[in-house]
């Protein structure tokens, strides 16, 4: 059986995590979102895996080749739409066939709940379905589907992984997949609708770090690195090869730490952070709850928490993140998030700087002492003085 | 150049033989051939590349062979002077990489003889002279007929109704592959990674008889053992993997292959050679001697010590001078210049060190010590990784002799790589596309940087592109500036930015179209560029970085642009085995 991962989109709303990579590419629990859902594909014993990549597609087939499972590529030139991805695999596809978004979580439940069955979709119930395609069923079989509707006619929404048939891309006249099923369903074919086991998105950056505490715990733990004798290291935690702990470094599971990393001494890594390759954290700083990607530094004294930090950003010491719940504006929307701080790439904020809810854009610059809240839109390149 | 290939198991030979030659086609690509062994010999060859098919492979019987894709040194490249070359009968079948230097000789002597020669190549003098030593043992005649052979050769030999291959070196690369059920012969260890990792080098004058049995290696009269090492480098390194060129992977694969280089290098103890040294001479080819050239400023700045570049084509019309450390570069290690470089200064009693990126490659056992890139096999003929690997491995140089003054800058320098990765290069490709003729110019280690933009740009793009010191341009190459050649200019914030930024603005005056690759942020700088391309902050290293990455990228996108075999481009072969 073939599988067809779309992962051409960028997911803006993930801004602007999203500079140099597209959303299935950003690391949760220190692993993109995409190898859990190709692990998921292999535990059902499915591996014809063919990924659609489009958005910073360089990128994604450079991970890709880094796999183990050889996986078949195919380009979408221009980011149209999930419909118009599935139609660049057309060729490929030769019978009954799974879809799946490479942007969100899935399990391998999940996936044979709805291998063997013709023409079906996974559902799951969610709080706000509006961000989703909000599905209507009866007796098992969907009836309507509608995308992203203000005012929605259920709490099922679709994951958007379906099992369908060739014919399905006859169905295919809009760009958007949802359309697609519509016309599927309207033609009087029947979908059935299957409930997931467990599935997950990240519609807002703050989304990854509940991602991130369902994920770190599936990284087994291993201790790789170089750990100082009289640091505490508790729960399940893993760490990477070539990474120094210092002296009394406090670690507390689940906890996931990259390769060549140096931590501490006297740091303290509280659960549910996941912290990349090459990392540098220095003595007395508490971080949790956190995603900190790689060639990230943070200086000494500082409190990071409930915090997403992109590639290569530098805090310089005495930095810390305060949970707060702002309304923010995202791609148009208003919406209110609940998280310490969200860091694009290459960030480098001064000595004394706290950030109370902020999302803050690629290589802004942040001169020391500054209070960063919310309620000021902090573009890429910005400088804060 | 030129690749051979052979193949002793118990599955059908021909099919194998032709893909291990597609991985070897990047050593040229002007026609191929097979030859293989059962009752007589079957030959198939054929102009061109293999990738464009036309190779009838039904109905060759037999599970041993040998193949040939040919970079032509001797004779056109047609069907006739194609590989592999048979004797008289049609008995016995050669392949070769190499030059015969003494075969214009040998072929007088063997047509006085009576022998017919159906190409105009120096191998076919092979076949006949075995035809004449053969008298059924196949090893025993190559022993005959090689110290006939002047000049460097890699063999492989197949005749009718033997059970054996002949392999035999000289100057040349040559691997055997040890499988479970099958050997093979090759000059790299790509196409063998398909079959096996564990791989035996043949030494200089080692004949070596390979059957389904085992492999005998003999030198001379005595039968000697060679190693058997393993490969770490996997068969998903050698696809393309999605990438729709091998250039671009490989340029894609650079951020890695930079940390990994330093990551190995920092763990490895200095060697003791370089403890005191009072100079160095670094000796290299094309991408490499570019690579060399801005290692000498660098050295010369922090190190204190004198530096000396040499092409290693030039190098043996030189007087060497005394105590000097030889550093021979060259990514396959097997590039003849730089051997007979490393070999005269060894001859000389001069500590030499090798950069290389093969294990086990030639240059490895030639040189006192090796430091190693970790580029991983490099398939495109353009040079991409292996230069920002040799600058790597230059970094760690300078840093060790410097007492760490590169250190800090060397930890981020993958950040920089991946940065420049992101930029979006239309706008240059757009002007550059149209142009027959452009400059790139810089100054202090941005002038080697420009020599290596051009030499990408010319190798596959076809545009004549040439590196200049940026203050060498008024002496000449300005007469040849106008609206219709493109000037590329490297103008990085740092010691040589306000001459740099004077002679943008001359060449500007000329009406040239510039494209400038600068820090941004400098308006003056952007508005005086028709198309300016930002370096990422961070210091020299990473500057450099960045900047040779923008170059590969500029000359990538605008030979795709203009349809170009990115890969293979025309005429040329990934490593330079003759002289």
């Amino acid at each position: 059986m073939q599988a067809v991962i779309l992962a051409a989109g960028e997911g803006r709303r993930l801004r602007p995590l999203t500079r140099s990579r597209p959303k299935a590419l950003i690391p949760v629990g220190n692993r993109p979102v995409v190898d859990y859902v190709i692990d998921a594909l292999l535990a059902c014993g499915i591996r014809e895996i063919i990924v659609v990549v489009g958005y910073r597609k360089e990128q994604v087939i450079r991970h890709l080749n880094t796999l183990d499972e050889q996986v078949e590529v195919v380009v979408q030139e221009k980011q149209l739409g999930t419909a118009h991805a599935l139609l660049q695999a057309k060729d490929l596809v030769k019978g009954r066939f799974l879809v799946l978004p490479g942007d969100n979580f899935i399990n391998s439940a999940s996936i044979a709940r709805i291998r063997d069955v013709k023409n079906a979709v996974l559902v799951k119930e969610h709080p706000y379905p509006s961000n989703f395609g909000v599905v209507v069923t009866k007796r098992g079989f969907v009836t309507r589907i509608v995308e992203k509707p203000a005012l929605a006619p259920s709490f099922t929404i679709s994951t958007g992984i379906f099992s369908l048939e060739p014919d399905f891309f006859s169905f295919i006249r809009e760009n958007d997949l949802t359309d697609a099923v519509g016309a599927f369903i309207e033609s009087g074919k029947k979908l059935r609708a299957v409930p997931a086991d467990d599935w997950q998105d990240a519609v807002y950056p703050w989304d990854l770090l509940q991602m991130n505490q369902k994920l770190i715990p599936s990284a087994p733990p291993e201790k790789a690195g170089e750990v100082s004798g009289t640091s505490v290291i508790q729960g399940q935690v893993r760490i990477g090869k070539g990474s120094r702990v210092g002296p009394a470094t406090c670690i507390f599971g689940p906890v996931v730490i990259g390769p060549g990393c140096e931590i501490g001494p006297h740091a303290c890594i509280m659960p549910f952070s996941s912290i990349g390759a090459r990392v540098r954290i220095e003595p007395f700083t508490v971080v949790e709850n956190t995603i900190l990607m790689d060639d990230c530094e943070v200086g000494s004294h500082s409190r990071i928490k409930d915090t997403v930090i992109g590639e290569g950003v530098h805090l310089e010491d005495h930095v810390s993140t305060v949970i707060t719940a702002p309304l923010m504006e995202i791609q148009g929307e208003q919406i209110k998030g609940r998280f310490g701080a969200i860091l694009g790439e290459k960030v480098r904020a001064g000595p004394f700087t706290t950030f109370e809810g902020a999302i803050v854009g690629n290589s802004v610059r942040i001169g020391g002492g500054s209070r960063i809240r919310s309620t000021t839109a902090y573009e890429d390149g910005g400088l804060v003085v | 150049m030129c690749g051979i290939f052979g193949y002793c198991g118990r599955r059908k030979a021909a099919p194998i033989l032709v893909e291990g030659l597609r991985h070897l086609e990047y050593r040229g690509y002007d026609s191929f051939g097979i030859a293989v062994a059962n009752d007589g010999i079957t030959v198939q060859k054929k102009q061109g590349k293999i990738s464009l098919g036309g190779a009838d492979l039904s109905g060759i019987k037999g599970t041993m062979g040998i193949g040939h894709t040919r970079w032509a040194t001797h004779g056109v490249p047609n069907d006739q002077n194609a590989h592999p070359h048979l004797d008289c009968p049609g008995k016995i079948a050669v392949v070769h990489n190499g030059i015969i230097e003494n075969y214009a000789a040998l072929k007088r002597e063997l047509q006085d003889r009576g022998h017919t020669f159906c190409s105009e190549t120096d191998t076919e003098v092979i076949p006949h002279l075995l035809e004449e030593a053969f008298q059924g043992d196949l090893a025993a005649a190559v022993e005959k007929v090689i110290p006939r052979l002047e000049g460097s050769y890699a063999l492989l030999v197949v005749a009718a109704g033997c059970p054996e291959m002949v392999a035999a070196r000289k100057r040349s690369p040559l691997v055997l592959g040890v499988g479970d059920r099958a050997f093979l012969a090759a000059s790299d260890v790509t196409p063998i990674l398909e079959h096996t990792e564990r791989v035996v080098y043949l030494e200089d004058g080692d004949v070596a008889s390979v059957s389904t049995k085992g492999i005998v290696i003999r030198q001379g009269e005595a039968n000697v053992e060679r190693p058997v090492q393993r490969i770490d480098w996997s068969l998903a390194e050698v696809k393309k993997g999605g990438f729709p060129h091998y250039m671009q992977k490989e340029i894609y694969e650079q951020p890695e292959v930079f940390s990994a280089t330093i990551r190995t290098l920092r763990d490895e103890e200095t060697p003791r050679m370089l403890e005191g040294i009072q100079g160095v001479t670094l000796v290299a080819c094309g991408t490499s001697y570019h690579a060399a050239l801005l290692c000498r400023y660098l050295i010369e700045e922090h190190c204190g010590i004198p530096a000396r570049v040499e092409l290693a084509s030039e190098f043996k019309y030189y007087t060497l001078p005394g105590g000097d450390l030889v550093v021979g570069v060259s990514q396959s290690g097997e590039t003849a210049d730089t051997l007979a470089a490393i070999e005269k200064a060894r001859m000389h009693n001069h500590p030499t060190l090798a950069i290389t990126n093969v294990l086990g490659s030639t240059i490895t056992r030639l040189a006192d010590h090796t430091l190693y890139m970790r580029a991983g096999p490099e398939i495109s003929v353009a040079a991409t990784k292996s230069f920002i690997a040799e600058l790597a491995v230059f970094f760690h140089l300078v840093d060790r002799l410097s007492g760490g003054k590169l250190e800090p800058a060397l930890g981020s320098g993958h950040l920089a790589i991946g940065e420049a990765l992101l930029q979006d290069l239309s706008p240059a490709v757009e002007l550059c596309m149209g142009a027959r003729s452009m400059f790139f110019v810089g100054r202090g280690p941005f002038y080697p940087l420009a020599l290596e933009g051009a030499l990408k740009m010319k190798e596959i793009s076809y545009i004549h592109a040439e590196g200049y010191a940026a203050g060498e341009i008024k002496h000449g190459p300005f007469a040849l500036l106008s609206p219709e050649t493109p000037v590329v200019a490297l103008c990085p914030p740092g010691p040589a930015f306000p001459a740099m930024f004077s002679n943008i603005k001359e060449m500007k005056a000329r009406g040239t179209p510039m494209v400038v690759i600068g820090a941004g942020g400098n308006q003056e700088l952007e508005e005086v560029s028709d198309v300016f391309i930002p370096l990422p902050g961070g210091g020299l290293v990473s500057h450099i970085l960045a900047s040779t990455t923008l170059l590969q990228l500029l000359a990538y996108h605008t030979a795709v642009a203009l349809g170009r075999d990115v890969d293979q481009p025309r005429n040329l072969a990934k490593s330079v085995t003759v002289e």
